[in-house]
């Protein structure tokens, strides 16, 4: 017999909601392999129970406690071993919200605990269940989450150890039933046919099966192409390890310090954690190691690894001579405990260093590089003689450099365009000596429009040099590509020069710790991390240069004749690049050593302890005026009702009747009796009295309507008319 | 005026009264006659013989206190047999006007469709004119004067359908409809031993009459339901179904109707609930729709219907 179509129709959209349940089992599978989540199991199952309450169509006041019962079983089994309900029971989930609630307000996500992630996560099944619910059921369409779900399956698929070989044949199957099923539902709902007897069902159920079994035969049996494009995963995947200062690639990185610098470019997002503190006299740039072979894409070092265990925390590395002027001075740096830094980070002229207990440390005398014994940096204490370069001296340095030196810092990669050479040559060709050279090559860049940014930036192609990339076709970039550039550029004219790693000064700490001497303290964050250049110059040594726009030199360059300015226009160029640094200066200590003032970067300056707090009142005053104007949104029949109605009793007019009488019918529309266009006044007026069970808004209608149609106004009854209308509005509004 | 509106409505609701007595289960359509009588308009009803429409007239014209004729139309009927003929009389020797079935106050003129074109004329010509013309003399017809047309929708074989022009000289279209199985026993009841037309008195006279009619005239339309009715009548013209929409006389019946309507409610103004109610009796027959629409078996008054779920009812006044 021929079965009425509810039932039918009531077991096709069950079986589309399991399929509907099949596929997100799919999202859920992979977290187990992909992630640490364990007894999925339990997840599936919480999940199960939500679309079983979703499809048996409970009412939310039944629904709602029993997915929440759901959720308290299910967290309970799992973290909580105390008796369901006592009173240590509730104790524990409070001491874990309100933990989690402070984590979340102080943005260490990170930090929350296992419980109540497992919570959001149940909370997020939960709303699934909800979601897919309507998609599939009332919705209908579910295309987009069929697709999302191929997309999410290839990609894990392709990028991490899950394996979706057999998962895509049930996803197949899965979604083409269900597909079938809802095209078939929705076109017996266009056709607005009545019944569906069990023989039509067959009708169509036949052939949908037959062809999703060819079709899954077919494509499971068929001989299958190979990939037709060059695997992007190992490409992306060795850019992706390189993340920190030297990172590049297609995709996009976290700032930060990183070891492998052999394929520079690319984007980057700022990342604000920080990496350490440091308690000094003044700032400085923080280096760590030092690059000499550029390969056409990035640095590396020529020479092998080879560290050397320093005496007594006597560090036997000199970037510069002895006859620099320098000033003793000391610093303390402090780690982050999250921050995994291998190597020890220092100022210009290092002397000694001292671990807080009998550490031992190793120098690569090659790049720099400092790492402690088991490589865990907590804290020390730097004893070092700044350096202070008499410009001078450094232009009247010979030009004779070493052997050494020439064999292993003037190296070019051998298809280097030439044009790199040329611009270089052009950019020097006034200069007469070594330390006007490296300066006019060093504000070149930002003299001629090149740009700092961190997004968009290019990576050079199979061909393509990086700095040649840079220099002429994409003129944007951020400290690799600058730094690199000033560094081949000058190589081209046989200037030897090294390119170094490292953080810049970052900013002073609100709220200063205590720590001896006066000393300020400054927050170094991975968005710190840096690149400059260092030139040689014979019996002097290694100067740094600074080339990214909007940075400063990190070195004191003195002036003993009154010569022609030399620091100080590049400054001025500099400052335009960075408006923060005016509120920056009156931080910085004032004092001896003025030209470090302007060492806060660009790229550091969202950071700004003052932007930031700034940036939270903005949040909270636009969240509050959202909330705010939300509220009055919701109420707003509440209180237009009482600014109504006071000016109804206090303007007893026509026109004032009217408002009022239109108003009353704006609110009842928004309480769900809403009047159609060709209802007549009279008609609704009985629904609505039908509704609230009076005969009140029959009653007011006759007068408004003798208003309306007859045109007269009678004013004896406006005293009544008006109590007539504030019951009804109370009414409606209650 | 509220004062005499008040007690000329309850002779009103007398005469409805006195029809619902001899009439089961039919105050829709004794109330819409009713609205032709004091709008001064006439009804044309189509239904099947037999379901009480000669007895509605009859009772009409007894509750009035008017002279009641009734005209059967038959294939041979001539003018003359309606409007009267002149006679020779030989001892006054002159010719002498014999006024025809017309000349009455309240005429039934049954079976419209089944005389030929001619003779219908010389009624619907009455009927606008509100005179008749013979022999070259032009007689007035007293007031009031009100058909009631009646015609068979079952039978073509032999008629000759009115034509759409002379159609809406008719203010309303009612159709009668087969009393319920309930009303019909009730009927059987009451006319087992008397009919009850027989105890039929008159509550109004026809000067009575006269006076209402010049109150509905009188009852108020405001500017914004006139509008209403024109929005109405303008969306029939341009409706996809409708071959020829309703003319300006259909909005003038629709005003005049709604003012009897308002007036037998007891109201001196129209509310749009009157145009309303009254527009698919009114407008349903003054339009003309188009062979599509005849193919699909839309009717003319679900036309109307849709028409008037288009146009908002006005509830909205400008105040200076």
């Amino acid at each position: 017999m021929e079965r009425s179509s509810p039932n039918v129709t009531n077991l096709y959209q069950f079986i589309v909601y399991l399929c509907g349940f099949l596929l997100f089992w799919e999202w859920l599978r992979p977290l187990s392999i992909v992630t640490d989540t364990g007894n999925l199991s339990l997840f599936v199952m919480y999940t199960a129970f939500c679309f079983l309450i979703s499809i048996l169509q409970v009412k939310w006041w039944l629904s709602i406690p029993l997915k929440l019962a759901g959720l308290i079983f299910v967290i309970d089994g799992l973290f909580i071993s105390e008796r369901l309900f006592s009173k240590a029971w509730f104790y524990l989930l409070y001491t874990h919200g309100r933990y989690n609630l402070e984590v979340i307000f102080q943005r260490d996500f990170t930090e929350m605990t296992a419980l109540f992630r497992s919570f959001l996560f149940l909370l997020l099944l939960w709303l699934m269940s909800y979601l897919l619910y309507y998609w599939f059921v009332v919705a209908k369409r579910i295309f987009l989450f069929v697709l999302l779900t191929f997309i999410y399956i290839t990609v894990l698929d392709t990028f991490t150890n899950y394996d979706a070989s057999i998962a895509i044949v049930r996803m197949f199957l899965v979604s083409l039933v269900a597909m079938g099923i809802t095209s078939h539902l929705n076109m017996v709902e266009k056709e607005s046919i009545k019944e569906i007897g069990f023989k039509r069902l067959t009708a169509w159920l036949l052939p949908l099966i037959s062809i999703i079994l060819f079709s899954t035969v077919i494509g499971y049996a068929a001989p299958k192409f190979d990939p037709q494009w060059p695997d992007p995963v190992p490409f992306i995947k060795s850019t992706a390890e390189n993340a920190g200062i030297g990172s590049g690639g297609t995709v996009v990185q976290k700032v930060g310090y990183g070891e492998d610098d052999t394929r520079l470019g690319g984007s980057f997002v700022q990342d604000y954690e920080p990496v350490f503190q440091a308690a000094v006299e003044q700032p400085n740039y923080w280096r760590i190691e030092s690059k000499d072979y550029y390969t056409g894409k990035g640095w590396e070092r020529s020479s092998k690894e080879e560290y050397v265990a320093q005496e007594d925390g006597r560090i036997q590395f000199k970037t510069f001579s002895d006859n620099v002027d320098t000033i003793p001075l000391r610093a303390l740096v402090r780690f982050d405990e999250k921050a995994k830094l291998p190597k020890v980070v220092y100022p210009y002229g290092i002397d000694t260093i001292f671990g807080t207990g009998q550490e031992t440390y190793y120098l690569d005398f090659d790049t720099g590089a400092i790492k402690e014994e088991n490589a865990k940096l907590s804290g020390y204490q730097i004893e070092y003689n700044y350096p202070s370069f008499s410009i001078d001296e450094l232009r009247g340095a010979s030009e004779e450099d070493p052997e050494e030196i020439k064999g292993k810092y003037l190296q070019l990669p051998e298809n280097l365009p030439s044009r790199v050479g040329e611009l270089a040559a052009d950019v020097i060709a006034s200069d007469d000596n070594r330390y006007d050279k490296a300066k006019a090559m060093e504000s070149y860049f930002s003299l001629n429009g090149y740009l700092y940014q961190t997004k968009g930036v290019a990576v050079p192609g199979r061909n393509e040099d990086y700095v040649d990339q840079f220099l002429f076709d994409t003129k944007v970039g951020y400290c690799d590509n600058f730094s690199t550039s000033m560094a081949i550029m000058l190589r081209t004219q046989g200037i030897p020069t090294r390119w170094v790693k490292g953080f810049t000064s970052g900013e002073i700490v609100d709220g200063q710790p205590d720590v001896p001497d006066n000393l300020t303290v400054y927050e170094i964050r991975n968005s710190n991390a840096h690149s400059w250049v260092e030139v040689y110059f014979p019996d002097i040594g290694w100067v740094p240069f600074e080339p990214t726009k909007g940075f400063s030199n990190p070195v004191d360059f003195t002036m003993e004749t009154a010569a022609e300015p030399s620091g100080q226009d590049e400054l001025t160029a500099d400052q335009e690049q960075s408006p923060e640094n005016a509120a920056q200066e009156e931080q910085d200590i004032p004092g001896k050593y003025q030209d470090f003032e302007d060492e806060t970067a660009t790229a550091s300056g969202p950071l700004d302890g003052q932007e930031t707090s700034g940036y939270w009142k903005w949040i909270i005053t636009s969240s509050l005026a959202i909330i705010i104007s939300l509220i009055l949104f919701f109420t707003r029949y509440r209180w237009m009702s009482i600014i109504m109605g006071r000016r109804f009793r206090h303007s007893k007019n026509a026109s004032a009747y009217q408002e009022a009488y239109h108003f009353l019918l704006k609110v009842l529309a928004y309480k769900g009796v809403k009047r159609d266009q060709d209802q007549t006044l009279r008609e609704y007026a009985k629904e609505v009295d039908k509704r609230y069970q009076t005969t009140d808004m029959s009653r007011l209608t006759y007068h408004y309507e003798r208003q309306l149609y007859r045109n007269d106004v009678d004013s004896t009854q406006l005293n009544k008319m008006t109590e007539l209308w504030e019951n009804l509005i109370k009414r409606s509004l209650s | 005026m509220k004062q005499q509106t008040f007690l000329y409505n309850s002779k009103v609701e007398k005469v409805l009264r006195n029809i619902n007595k001899v009439m089961i289960g039919k105050e829709e359509v004794a109330t819409l006659s009713l609205v032709a009588l004091l709008a001064e308009g006439h009804v044309l009803l189509e239904d099947v013989p037999g379901v009480g429409k000669t007895m509605l007239v009859r009772t009409l014209a007894k509750s009035v206190d008017c002279e009641f004729k009734r005209i059967q139309f038959t294939p041979d009927l001539l003018p003359s047999d309606v409007t009267g003929v002149s006679i020779y009389n030989p001892k006054e020797m002159e010719f002498e006007f014999r006024g025809g079935p017309i000349l009455g106050d309240i005429v039934l003129a049954d079976e419209i469709n089944r005389t030929s074109p001619k003779t219908q004329s010389s009624l619907l010509e009455a009927m606008e004119e509100m005179s008749v013309t013979v022999d070259g003399r032009t007689i007035d017809l007293s007031k009031p004067f009100f058909v009631m047309a009646t015609q068979n929708p079952i039978e073509y074989e032999g008629t000759y359908p009115l034509p759409e022009a002379q159609l809406d000289r008719f203010l309303l279209k009612l159709n009668m409809g087969y009393p319920t199985m309930d009303q019909e026993l009730e009927m059987l009841e009451r006319t087992s031993k008397e009919h009850p037309i027989q105890s039929v008195q008159a509550v109004m006279t026809k000067e009575e009459l006269n006076n209402v009619q010049k109150q509905v005239r009188e009852v108020f339309i405001d500017r914004t339901i006139q509008q209403y009715i024109v929005d109405i009548v303008t969306k029939t013209r341009t409706h996809p179904s409708v071959y020829l929409g309703v003319s300006p006389r259909g909005s003038i019946a629709l005003m005049k109707a709604a003012k009897a309507y308002a007036f037998i409610h007891d109201r001196d103004y129209v509310l749009p609930d009157d145009v309303k109610y009254l527009a698919p009796f009114v407008l349903a027959h003054r339009i003309i729709l188009n062979s599509e629409a005849k193919f699909e078996g839309i009717s003319a008054g679900s036309v109307v219907n849709q028409v008037l779920a288009d146009v908002a009812v006005p509830i909205r006044r400008e105040y200076p």
